[in-house]
């Protein structure tokens, strides 16, 4: 009986074909929870004194549509910060915490930092239960004397975390795939 | 088009005579000639398979079969290269037959596919006949089609393929299954045609101007894929084929039976395939595995002389692994892959595992078919199809969502069709039909990703009508089509809040196209073809929005693209001179305005994942020109020669620039050496191929990633035999691929990024018909 009902109905649609009827429309799509995504950055530095910086990248679209807003910062000379990242999907609603996600899943993902300022170092702060390093918590010193250039942090997902130079930060054969890769202004004066 | 089997037995007369003959006197006795030249055929073998009793053809093609009882008999004529001729006779008296076997096609076999000399087209048809197909059972459909001058694979990795003939490929051309337009995601460049080969006993290459028959986008070329009709023979039949493959451990069975009862004639077919991480000659490509589990059932019933109906079903259902290290998050990873030896993410150790990245498929296609002759010379057939199409696309993502997949799409489409066909006096025929159909597009959401083409409903409503005449050495065609297309969409925003966006679009599409075929002496044909069509952009041209991880680019769709127009010449000359030349040849040229494709442009935009380059559809004036050619030398009784090469160009003139995923030109050779008959074996063949592809140098450097591969050169081999139980025939091969074991790059590759092709492959088929 199912059978002929299914068969009356898709007779009747190409009745409806023949017609071309108006009505037959797409249903409205389902908006995807983009819960994946990952919207905003921020690198929070501490000192042991003075002033807060962060730096935040924000792109609540996602990729293409409008350009993301990117800030970079002043870091006093001859500093040690302690660098903390974040990472948000401002999609969803509550906002998401993606760095929770990176940290449960710390043995596939790894931070890099590269910069072109002479003397800016940044080291591990954290590892994950192999001994690797995160990449989450950090420890940043800046130069003595004053200039200015970029650092780019990018996000590696299933690096090769055991090859040569990966675990002290060089990029070269960690491998895997590229899940952030931003780049900030930063003057150190 | 007809298919062979009708061919054999409309050419195939049974003349009796009487005789006073009882008991087991009754003589069978007859004549095996060759279709084209009429010619006899000696060394055939003749096997009446009840009584194993075997006969061979004389000098003059002449075979006796004496002593033989009154009853039913099943008689199977073999020669070498041939496709085994099975006839079912009901013997009560002594009996002649005269059995004409198309020897032309087999001359070429699988080492050039040759034309059906079909007089009943002007397009330049070429086909894949069932020993290839039963000697290719390790390939793909698009793999195995490679084969044919003219044909070329755009692949993502060997599993997923997709034909591009005459330099055109996805939208451009149509795949027909069992005479229904293929409707699934073909407008992906790495989506293969959700098809089994093995269901098939015929597949066709149709590289015309234009096929107004069927609904489709096509600008020229059309794909085939059609079992026979199920042939009149009350036991049960079937074929077993198997092979296994050394270079991922793969195996593949597929079985076939059919029966034609008194009341029903039916068949399935089913096909299993599985296989793991394939190899390049330097290291395994993890995550290459691939499986797959399809079934067809065929059931045909004559309701009266003039009146038959058939059912088709056919499930495909595939996994398909892709690359690991193919995986990449933007233009930084992908310019360190370009810089590696071998692919991030090699394992030393072979595996089956399917991970992600990877591909699920599965398309069921259901069509009813009724016939009725109006007297005759006239008929009308009905047809209806339902295609389900299921999509998973699966990504490497975090906190366990590789499970999920990135894209997951169903297509639902019915398809309605009445056609009338009649044959006239003085060789006229005229086709006409009318076709309907509703494709629905749906983006299932369990993704949670932003969709990469929105959900749409497609109405298409075609009429066509062909005029064709025939005379002794002229063959005329004309014809036109007409499509109106009706297109709903519902789109998600880019923009912030997402919202929902509609378009409706419509298009109209005019196509027309013309032949003439001339045949001066019976083995010459010459052949001129015309054709205007257009084509409606497709909706990854027009809607799609965002990042293209697998390309590393930001590709913008444009709502405002229209058709492209494409006109199209062919022309092409074929025959054989003596008994030793055979050749086929054919030039074509195409020009295409408003050619849609994906521009680079001077702009790179910022995610977080990096900068990446943005693509836009634009349109152009495109022109594609080139020539296929194919000949066989017949060196000695034994002994062939084969070579094949096509050339083919493409240009963008408004921008003067190469258009890209151009063929490189190739040449493939072969020698062939046959054995009729050694010992109980027959149709011993060993054959030794090459196969040469040039660089595309036609390409500039900001048109790719990388510049196109240098070129290469593949050797192979094949050693197939056959032999006759009393009841079953057996047919063994052994081929390898890339015996050398060189390590190359396809430019028609997109996996070619980040790895080598396959090293050497070693094949073992076996094929069993009983």
């Amino acid at each position: 009986m199912r059978q002929i009902n299914r068969s009356f109905i898709s007779a009747l649609l190409f009745v409806c074909l023949l017609s071309s009827c108006k009505e037959d429309i797409p249903k409205d799509p389902v908006i995807p929870n983009e819960e994946e995504l990952i919207t905003t950055l921020y690198l929070n530095l501490m000192p042991g004194t003075g002033q807060l910086v962060t730096l935040s990248f924000e792109d609540l679209d996602g990729a293409g549509g409008a350009a993301p807003i990117i800030k970079g910062g002043t870091l006093a000379p001859n500093t040690t910060y302690e660098g903390i990242l974040t990472l948000f999907n401002e999609l969803e609603d509550p906002v998401g915490d993606i760095s929770v996600e990176i940290e449960d899943e710390a043995l596939d993902h790894q931070f890099f930092f590269q910069t072109d300022i002479p003397g800016l170092d940044v080291s591990y702060n954290d590892q994950d239960s192999e001994g690797n390093p995160i990449g989450l918590r950090t420890i940043i010193s800046t130069p003595d004397s004053g200039s200015s250039g970029t650092l780019t942090i990018t996000l590696r997902h299933e690096p090769d975390k055991d090859a040569t130079g990966v675990s002290e930060g060089d990029i070269s054969n960690a491998g895997g795939e590229t899940d952030i890769q931003v780049t900030f202004e930063i003057d150190v004066q | 088009m007809y298919n062979k089997h009708t061919l054999l037995f409309a050419l195939f007369f049974l003349l009796p005579f009487f005789s006073m003959a009882q008991d087991c006197t009754v003589t069978i006795s007859g004549q095996i000639t060759d279709l084209s030249t009429e010619e006899p055929i000696s060394y055939a073998t003749i096997f009446l398979k009840e009584v194993s009793k075997g006969a061979i053809s004389d000098s003059s093609g002449f075979f006796l079969l004496s002593d033989i009882c009154p009853g039913n008999y099943h008689l199977d004529i073999s020669h070498i290269g041939c496709e085994t001729t099975e006839l079912y006779l009901e013997i009560s008296q002594d009996t002649s037959l005269i059995v004409r076997m198309d020897h032309n096609a087999q001359l070429l076999d699988e080492v050039i596919v040759s034309g059906a000399h079909s007089k009943t087209s002007s397009q330049e048809v070429q086909a894949l006949n069932e020993k290839s197909i039963s000697e290719n059972t390790d390939q793909n459909l698009a793999n195995m089609l490679d084969n044919i001058s003219g044909v070329s694979t755009l692949r993502n990795g060997n599993g997923i393929s997709k034909p591009i003939i005459h330099g055109l490929y996805g939208n451009r051309i149509t795949i027909l299954n069992n005479g229904i337009t293929q409707n699934g995601q073909q407008w992906g460049i790495d989506h293969s045609p959700e098809i089994d080969p093995l269901v098939a006993n015929k597949i066709t290459v149709i590289k015309g101007v234009g096929v107004l028959e069927y609904q489709g986008n096509s600008l020229g070329s059309v794909i085939l894929v059609e079992p026979n009709k199920i042939e009149n023979e009350p036991h049960i039949h079937g074929k077993a084929r198997y092979f296994f493959e050394s270079n991922g451990l793969g195996n593949g069975l597929n079985l076939q039976f059919q029966q034609h009862n008194k009341k029903i004639a039916w068949r399935a077919v089913g096909t299993l395939k599985k296989s793991g991480d394939k190899r390049s000659p330097d290291y395994f490509l993890r995550n290459t595995g691939s499986a797959e589990a399809n079934i067809a059932l065929q059931l045909e019933k004559q309701f009266s002389e003039s009146w038959n109906s058939d059912i088709y079903f056919s499930s495909f259902n595939t996994r398909l692994g892709i690359l690991r290290g193919s995986h990449i998050g933007n233009l930084t990873d992908l310019e360190e892959a370009l810089n590696q030896d071998q692919p991030f993410f090699t394992e030393p150790d072979f595996a089956y595992a399917i991970e992600a990245p990877s591909q699920q498929v599965n398309h069921q296609l259901l069509k009813v078919h009724t016939q009725y002759f109006i007297g005759s010379n006239q008929w009308i057939d009905f047809s209806y199809a339902g295609q389900l199409d299921l999509r998973k696309e699966y990504d490497v993502r975090r906190s366990g969502r590789s499970d999920e997949p990135a894209l997951s799409l169903k297509q639902f489409s019915n398809f309605l069709e009445a056609k009338y066909q009649g044959d006239f006096r003085f060789g006229l025929k005229v086709k006409t039909g009318i076709q309907l159909s509703r494709i629905a597009n749906t983006n299932i959401p369990e993704t949670g990703v932003l969709p990469l083409i929105p959900d749409y409903i497609n109405y298409k409503t075609g009429v066509f009508g062909i005029l064709s005449k025939k005379s002794e050495k002229l063959f005329f065609e004309l014809g036109g089509r007409f499509d109106y297309q009706d297109r709903r969409i519902a789109a998600i925003s880019i923009s912030l809040p997402r919202e929902i966006v509609r378009y409706n679009t419509k298009f109209q599409n005019l196509s027309t196209s013309g032949g003439i075929v001339y045949n001066p002496i019976p083995t010459i044909k010459l052949a001129a073809n015309i054709g205007l069509a257009s084509r409606n952009p497709e909706i990854n041209e027009l809607y799609s929005n965002g990042l293209h991880q697998g390309v590393s680019g930001i590709e913008e769709g444009n709502p405002d693209l229209f058709q492209e127009k494409s006109f199209k010449t062919t022309f092409s000359f074929e025959g054989r001179f003596g008994k030793k030349l055979f050749f086929e040849s054919l030039v074509y040229y195409q020009s295409i305005s408003d050619y849609i494709f994906l521009a680079p442009q001077d702009e790179f935009r910022l995610t977080i994942r990096g900068a990446f380059p943005v693509f836009k559809y634009e349109q152009t004036d495109a022109q594609i020109y080139g020539l296929d050619l194919s000949t066989t030398f017949q060196v000695s009784d034994k002994l062939q020669a084969a070579l094949k090469y096509s050339y083919i160009k493409g240009l963008d003139q408004t921008n003067n620039i190469p258009l890209i995923f151009m063929p490189p030109g190739n040449i493939f050779t072969a020698l062939n050496y046959q054995i009729p008959k050694v010992d109980n074996i027959q149709n011993l063949e060993f054959q030794i191929n090459n196969k040469w592809v040039f660089e595309q140098g036609n390409l500039l450097p900001f048109q790719d990633y990388s510049p196109a591969p240098p070129a290469y050169n593949l050797l192979g081999a094949k050693i197939s035999a056959e032999k006759q139980f009393s009841k079953t025939r057996l047919n063994i091969y052994l081929k390898v691929d890339n015996i050398l074991n060189v390590s190359y790059r396809d430019y028609l590759n997109r996996q070619r990024y980040f790895a080598d092709d396959l090293g050497v492959n070693f094949i073992l088929g076996i094929n069993m018909q009983f």
